[in-house]
């Protein structure tokens, strides 16, 4: 007869079975604890409301969107939005994906003409117009209800050369400049800088008296692309102009390059040619950069996780250069309808309804995502005055309640058109600036090459009848 | 199988098979049906992942179709016009050849060494092999993740043990210079694609008869000149088919280049995979993508090929 021993192998299985699923359990907790978890809010948060829709609505929603970057949004949004499908009568699914997989999700979707009712891009998506419903009723609905939408996220989902909203975009994100205000504060700069020469200046100084850089990206990623963009806008160049014709080879864009290189000789190191998305926030936070163009979400991460680092990470506007002072919104949302849609009455309905409750929106995204639509949150210069959510000093964002001045839109002066969307997604500038920066070649040169890639980029969309004159 | 027994029974009282039994017995004792079955599973899986998706995009190539625009128009060669007009293109062809060139010999090279090390007789060898064996085993997206934090600019920790060894002053920037961004991409390719080739290459090895060894070790051969003379002339076709294993797979693959560098710095490391990757589906210009990507096609057709004949080759062995 066997003896059972007093550990056999029942008792170490269920042992360390309970102890796989208790490590389980405090890893989603602690999961949970990441972006839901942080102080209290020092203010009430928004109500919001709820009007019927127009018609009356049956049957399901599907809804495809990326995990935003402050996880507290996610876990408010998708009670929230199952809530009001249970009181207009429709059953929704939230589906959320990296929105580094949005891309090719979509445009899976759209060639197999079957998916989501409603999808969000957190850039502007012009390329998808042929497959997705005109928006216009839904702008206009919204526009009669809270004002004119603001011309940035405008001109981020409207086509003047065919006259269709492809997209509705209700929200957006600034990209203000962040700094340690400890490194800044020794080279007489303790509020940051304001122009690109304070930043040439300062960040040097930092550079050779603290052996710290500055965080200007040029490699091939998106913050590097928001970067060379503002630099190009406040030297007076752009990539386009306002009747979408290709305006990039200008002594302006010339002069920006030149600086750029000089900004890289003197402040930087080869490190900005090799960043990811995330090497700046990273970079900023381990102290090792001085100032890098970002938005609030790692610095509200670094809230929870390393107190001292968000108390000496500080924000300051968009750089004035020789001609302007101007930065890429960071994030620009972009919900969609595919023509394949079977339920778009409540996609558009649904869509109303986020607009009515923006205010909601900015409140549970901690303030990342800012209004298309100023008039439905009137508190939003309050909590920026003074954070709810635990900023030191409370008065940390407020240079964001003006931040709609100093932002604008991919495309800038003119639309977020198709091909502004594929010289984004091959790097074209970030990579002009960095072949200058490099002395790979000059800055003319530079340039002239990345005229050379741009206009067969902007022939090839216009010759689908996509893009055009820009409605001038 | 199991009622052939009974059939038999059947087939010895009565003297002949009843027909009730030959239905029964038809489709499993007929070759051709049930070699067709087998195959089936096969033949569906290649057409629908392979031949299916080749032929659309062969003929999205000659197309103008978009990430948005599914609608099929025929625009002759005005992709492959562009494709040729764009310089980022003619880099990224020339960076494929460069680094499937210069990894395949390392590939070899080291594969060559490792399967030595891994056939001699050591306590722990199985340890060993399986330790070996784990990059390439490892999601190829998942080591290559961890190579971009080894490879990091500021944290990176080889840095660190060669600042703290006194062999660098400053951070090296691997990914931030285009040289060594080109080494880091080939030096990680290599890193994931040895085992394999190693493990390819040791059973070749294995298969040499150790009697040959031996006696050309009693006739005064020394290391080096079995090595030349027996070893590698008896396993070439093992060494050949790893090495296009390895070129095969370097070739098309974008995910190592898409981790750790996404092309950069300035499409330094940009290969046909990735480029085509970024303008068909992040720049939704599908049409253009597709014929980018065509151009791995003829190499990895050539690659097939050599390795159907080398595998032809060891069977007349």
């Amino acid at each position: 007869m066997r003896i059972s021993t007093q550990f056999d192998r029942r008792r170490f299985l269920q042992a360390t079975g309970l102890a796989a699923l208790g490590g389980t359990l405090v890893a989603c907790a602690e999961d949970e604890g990441i972006g839901a978890g942080g102080p209290e809010p020092t203010q009430p948060a928004p109500t919001g409301t709820f009007t019927e829709p127009a018609s009356p609505l049956s049957g399901s929603l599907s809804i495809l969107m990326w995990s935003h970057f402050v996880p507290a949004h996610d876990t408010w949004f998708d009670p929230w939005v199952k809530e009001w499908g249970q009181r207009v009568g429709v059953e929704v699914t939230v589906d959320h994906i990296n929105y580094a997989e949005l891309p090719a999700r979509t445009q899976a979707e759209i060639q197999a003409g079957q998916g989501h009712d409603l999808i969000l891009h957190i850039s502007p998506v012009p390329q998808y117009e042929p497959s997705v419903l005109d928006l216009t009723d839904v702008v206009t609905e919204a526009n009669n209800r809270h004002g004119e939408m603001v011309e940035l996220c405008q001109k981020s989902s409207f086509n003047p050369t065919t006259g269709k909203y492809f997209a509705f975009a209700p929200a957006w994100v600034p990209d203000p400049g962040d700094y340690r205000k400890s490194l800044w504060t020794p080279v007489g700069l303790p509020d940051g800088p304001t122009t690109w020469d304070d930043l040439l200046r300062g960040g040097t100084e930092i550079k050779n008296s603290q052996g710290v850089q500055l965080g200007i990206g040029m490699s091939q990623e998106i913050d590097s692309n928001m970067a060379g963009r503002a630099l190009l806008w406040s030297f007076g160049a752009s990539i386009q102009d306002e009747a979408e014709q290709v305006v990039i080879n200008s002594p302006e864009a010339v002069a920006a390059v030149e600086f750029m290189a000089r900004l890289y000789n003197d402040a930087m190191t080869p490190e900005v040619f090799s960043w990811n998305a995330a090497s700046n926030n990273q970079g900023l936070a381990a102290g090792q950069l001085s100032y890098i163009l970002n938005s609030l979400s790692a610095w509200r991460t670094s809230q929870e996780t390393d107190p001292e680092v968000a108390g000496d990470i500080f924000f300051s506007p968009a750089l004035r250069g020789p001609a302007d002072a101007r930065a890429a919104s960071h994030v620009m949302y972009n919900w969609i309808v595919p023509n394949f849609a079977a339920n778009p009455d409540a996609a558009k309905a649904f869509l109303l309804h986020y607009a009515d409750n923006l205010d909601v929106v900015a409140w549970q995204s901690k303030l990342y995502d800012f209004p298309a639509y100023p008039d439905v949150v009137p508190d939003l210069g309050k909590w920026v005055g003074a954070d709810p959510f635990g900023a030191q000093p409370p008065d940390k964002l407020s240079l964001l309640e003006n931040a709609i001045e100093w932002s604008t839109n991919i495309g800038y002066p003119g639309t977020a058109n198709t091909a502004e969307g594929e010289v984004f997604a091959t790097f074209v500038i970030p990579n002009m600036f960095a072949r200058a920066a490099r002395g790979e070649v000059s800055p003319q040169q530079a340039v002239a090459d990345a005229e050379g890639q741009i206009v067969p980029i902007f022939e090839n969309w216009r010759s689908r009848g996509l893009i055009g004159t820009g409605g001038s | 199988m199991g009622s052939s027994a009974p059939a038999a029974e059947a087939t010895a009282r009565t003297g002949e098979p009843r027909v009730a039994d030959l239905r029964r017995r038809g489709i499993a004792d007929r070759d051709g049906v049930l070699s067709w079955l087998l195959l089936a599973p096969a033949v569906v899986y290649i057409l629908a992942l392979v031949a299916v998706p080749f032929l659309l995009a062969v003929a999205f190539s000659f197309s103008d179709v978009t990430g948005g625009d599914p609608s099929f128009d025929w625009v002759g060669l005005l992709n492959f016009e562009r494709i040729f007009a764009d310089p980022v293109f003619w880099r990224s062809l020339r960076n494929t050849f460069v680094f499937t060139a210069v990894s395949m010999v390392f590939i070899v090279i080291f594969g060559k060494v490792l399967a030595n090390i891994l056939i001699a007789d050591f306590r722990g060898r199985w340890i060993v092999r399986f330790c070996v064996l784990l990059p390439w085993t490892t999601p190829v997206a998942l080591s290559t993740i961890t190579w971009l934090w080894l490879l990091d600019s500021v944290f990176s920790p080889i840095d660190w043990v060669l600042r703290n060894l006194g062999i660098i002053q400053s951070n090296m920037f691997w990914l931030g210079q285009p040289t060594l961004a080109m080494i880091s991409v080939i030096a990680v390719h290599v890193w994931r694609l040895v085992p394999l080739a190693a493990v390819i290459m040791m059973a070749g090895l294995l298969s040499i008869p150790k009697d040959v060894q031996e006696q050309a070790a009693v006739d005064g051969a020394g290391y080096w000149r079995r090595m030349f003379e027996i070893t590698i002339p008896l396993t070439a076709p093992v060494i050949a088919i790893s090495a296009l294993f390895g070129a095969v797979f370097t070739f098309t693959d974008m995910t190592v280049v898409y981790v750790l560098t996404r092309g950069g710095p300035t499409n330094e490391t940009q290969v046909l995979a990735s480029w085509a990757f970024f303008r068909g589906i992040e720049g939704s210009d599908i049409a253009q993508g597709a014929a980018i990507a065509l151009f791995l096609f003829p190499l990895l057709l050539a690659a097939a090929i050599a390795i159907l004949r080398a595998v032809r080759g060891m069977e007349i062995s």
